[in-house]
């Protein structure tokens, strides 16, 4: 079973690419996100998963919705995605998109769990000290879990920087 | 020993005390599919091949496959408790087993977990399960003995120390036994054993330790158990993690001699993993590196020479070479050993014993086709003893195998004919041998030399081993310094053959068997 994102990563390399030849990646951003958020409708989705409806009006209804939303290369990817069958990889597509958007502006996204609210200059120094440690410029998403009891935990993609006190109580708990 | 109550408290105390817990930097991934023990995980871009990945609720799992955007893993024990969108975490360690003396005279599963109930296995060592053969450069040639104990193989195919000699057979041809007793005479040699079950009943795994602490012999050995019931990971990494234990001993200069029983079992493991990992299935529905999983585990076992040896103990130990001899069991269905994973160990192994079906249904047991077997390290891996005698033997059988059709016209037959048939009928009675019963060099070199020297040609048949049991247990009374001094080097020198000569000659007067 191969994974969503693999199957998506040839589509979003495309269309950063692309972007970055025309200079609009911005642009693109913006009209990924709100397919993706389309696909989402279950209305939508029934749509397409009608096999009745023809593959043209598929892609018809689809930039009907989208109009001044989308850009008109995304429009041709919509059709594309339509010819192959892949319209349920849009918000795949999206998520992978922004990846490759952030590494290319040299930062990334990093999700602050901490385990109370933290001031403005506290958030400021953690994120000063990910900036050191991940090398790159942090954009914080911040929220709060009491379950951590005590301290942060950074989650960067596939990295996470656990410096809560639930987890030392885990590693403790493993080392007895 | 007990602990008493405040003794647990203070090392608890001491330990939190002592606890370090730096900012822990790990990778972490999602659990997105659970099924027949495989776990798909999305992320884990950082794991390596063969890593340890944590599981919630204390479950560990091996990565097998490496995909762009996820990885499969195998777990290793328990998974029932894992449900999608579980977080699973790197350990950054390769798989690791616990090695070193203290496992000696232990029963442990494929994880080096003990299950004997004697407590927690006291030793600090650890060693990956996967490591790389020995060089071409660090190796020795094989030239001291394994004295397996039994007069079939240890005359007529010889297994010598760092040698891999395939026990392959049928089912009920007494492979298993002739593996336990090899380790039963293993005792005093300074050889450590190591058994690994891979795939077995666990009564039968049970009966091997009850018979092993019976004769003594649990204190050199090591058992790896990776019984039917348990995941095929289990038995799939059971052989490698038995591997690393003797390799401990190999690299200090010690020797061992590991038994895999049996690495079919591990094969069909290996299969099961590698189908519901989605592997292409090649011939027999095998994945197409089953050749690899049994090279690169025999491939381990080897002589190592003395300069090898002093580098990996950093200089401890000099002029002393280490080595680790495999034997492992292949069964045979139907006695095809032309199918695919025996021809695959065949070609990898040096030399195989073949048992058969018809040879242990007619009453010689061990089952040996002695002229099937082989062993291609051969006469440089036996004392001057037995070589001198085997040949003897070997010959003897070799003729009466080509003369074997004609034993039913025995009265028709010209006079050499008829005695090369009843001498190799009396050989084959001698080359029986009850279980349990492993022989010393001094009483094998005996037996032997009652053979070639004719003294059995007189006897009826079935009264050669009668012959042979009361002629060792006179040997054992009246001739113990000569048994002793052929035990020693297992030399044979004209004065020694003169002793024996004469003790039989002595023997035969007496006419008590």
């Amino acid at each position: 079973m191969t994974e969503l994102a693999t199957l998506a990563r040839p589509y979003a390399e495309a269309a950063f690419k692309s972007a970055k030849q025309a200079a609009n990646t911005g642009e693109w951003s913006d009209s990924l996100k709100f397919l993706a958020a389309a696909m989402q409708a279950p209305e939508l989705i029934a749509i397409v998963d009608n096999p009745r409806v023809s593959r043209v009006r598929t892609s018809e209804l689809l930039l009907d919705i989208s109009q001044d939303h989308v850009i008109d290369a995304a429009k041709n990817l919509v059709k594309l995605l339509v010819e192959n069958d892949k319209l349920k990889l849009l918000s795949a597509i999206s998520t992978m998109y922004e990846q490759l958007k952030a590494d290319d502006e040299g930062y990334v996204n990093v999700d602050l769990v901490s385990a109370y609210t933290l001031t403005k200059s506290e958030q400021g120094k953690y994120v000063t000290m990910l900036e050191k440690l991940l090398n790159k410029k942090v954009n914080a998403n911040v929220t709060v879990d009491k379950s951590l009891i005590g301290g942060i935990v950074a989650k960067a993609g596939d990295k996470v920087i656990d410096g809560s006190i639930s987890g030392q109580l885990h590693q403790l708990a493993k080392r007895l | 020993m007990q602990l008493n109550p405040s003794e647990i408290s203070d090392l608890i105390k001491k330990k939190i005390e002592n606890f370090d817990a730096p900012l822990e930097a790990r990778t972490e991934g999602t659990v997105v599919s659970v099924t027949d023990g495989i776990v798909r995980v999305h992320g884990l871009s950082e794991a390596m091949q063969g890593e340890m990945l944590e599981f919630p609720g204390g479950s560990y799992g091996m990565a097998l496959n490496l995909e762009r955007d996820s990885v499969g893993v195998v777990m290793l024990g328990a998974y029932q408790h894992i449900s999608e969108g579980d977080t699973v975490k790197c350990t950054g360690r390769i798989l690791e087993v616990p090695v070193g003396e203290a496992l000696l005279g232990r029963v442990v599963d494929a994880l080096g977990n003990p299950i004997d109930g004697k407590g927690p296995i006291d030793t600090a060592l650890r060693s990956p399960i996967e490591k790389i053969a020995p060089g071409v450069i660090a190796r020795q040639s094989v030239d001291q003995p394994v004295q397996i104990g039994l007069k079939a193989i240890d005359s007529m195919i010889p297994v010598g120390r760092g040698q891999r000699e395939l026990i392959i057979g049928d089912r009920q041809t007494g492979k298993t036994a002739i593996a336990i007793d090899a380790i039963i005479n293993q005792k005093g040699t300074g050889i450590k054993c190591i058994y690994v079950a891979i795939g077995q009943k666990r009564s039968s795994i049970a009966n091997v330790v009850r018979k092993l602490e019976e004769h003594g012999a649990m204190e050199h050995t090591i058992i790896v158990v990776a019984s039917a019931s348990e995941s095929a990971a289990l038995q799939f990494i059971a052989p490698y993690t038995g591997c690393s234990m003797g390799e401990y001993f190999r690299d200090k200069g010690e020797d061992a001699l590991i038994i895999y029983d049996d690495l079919t079992k591990q094969a069909w493991a290996y299969r099961q993993i590698s189908l519901l990992l989605r592997r292409p299935p090649g011939r027999e529905a095998y994945p197409g590196d089953v050749f690899y999983i049994h090279s690169r585990l025999l491939e381990r076992a080897s002589r190592i020479n003395a300069a090898e040896v002093e580098k990996l103990t950093g200089g401890k130990v000099k002029g002393k070479t280490g080595s680790l001899t495999a034997l492992p069991i292949i069964e045979t269905q139907g006695g095809d050993v032309s199918a695919f994973v025996p021809t695959n160990v065949i070609s990898i192994t040096d030399g195989q014993i073949f048992l058969e079906t018809g040879l242990f249904n007619s009453g010689i047991r061990p089952a040996v086709n002695a002229g099937l077997s082989v062993s291609r390290v051969g006469g440089a891996a036996q004392t001057k003893a037995v070589k001198k005698l085997g040949g003897g033997i070997r010959l003897d059988l070799a003729q009466f195998r080509e003369l074997a059709a004609f034993a039913q016209f025995a009265s028709d037959l010209d006079e050499s004919t008829r005695k090369q048939i009843e001498r190799g009928q009396r050989v084959t009675e001698l080359m029986k041998q009850n279980q349990y019963a492993p022989m010393s060099v001094a009483e094998m070199s005996v037996s032997l030399y009652a053979a070639n020297a004719g003294f059995l040609d007189t006897l009826e048949v079935k009264k050669v081993r009668d012959f042979e049991a009361a002629l060792l247990s006179f040997m054992k009374a009246e001739e113990a310094a000569l048994m002793a001094k052929i035990n020693e080097k297992g030399d044979y020198n004209d004065e020694i053959q003169k002793g024996i000569h004469g003790a039989i000659e002595r023997f035969v007067k007496t006419s008590s068997w």
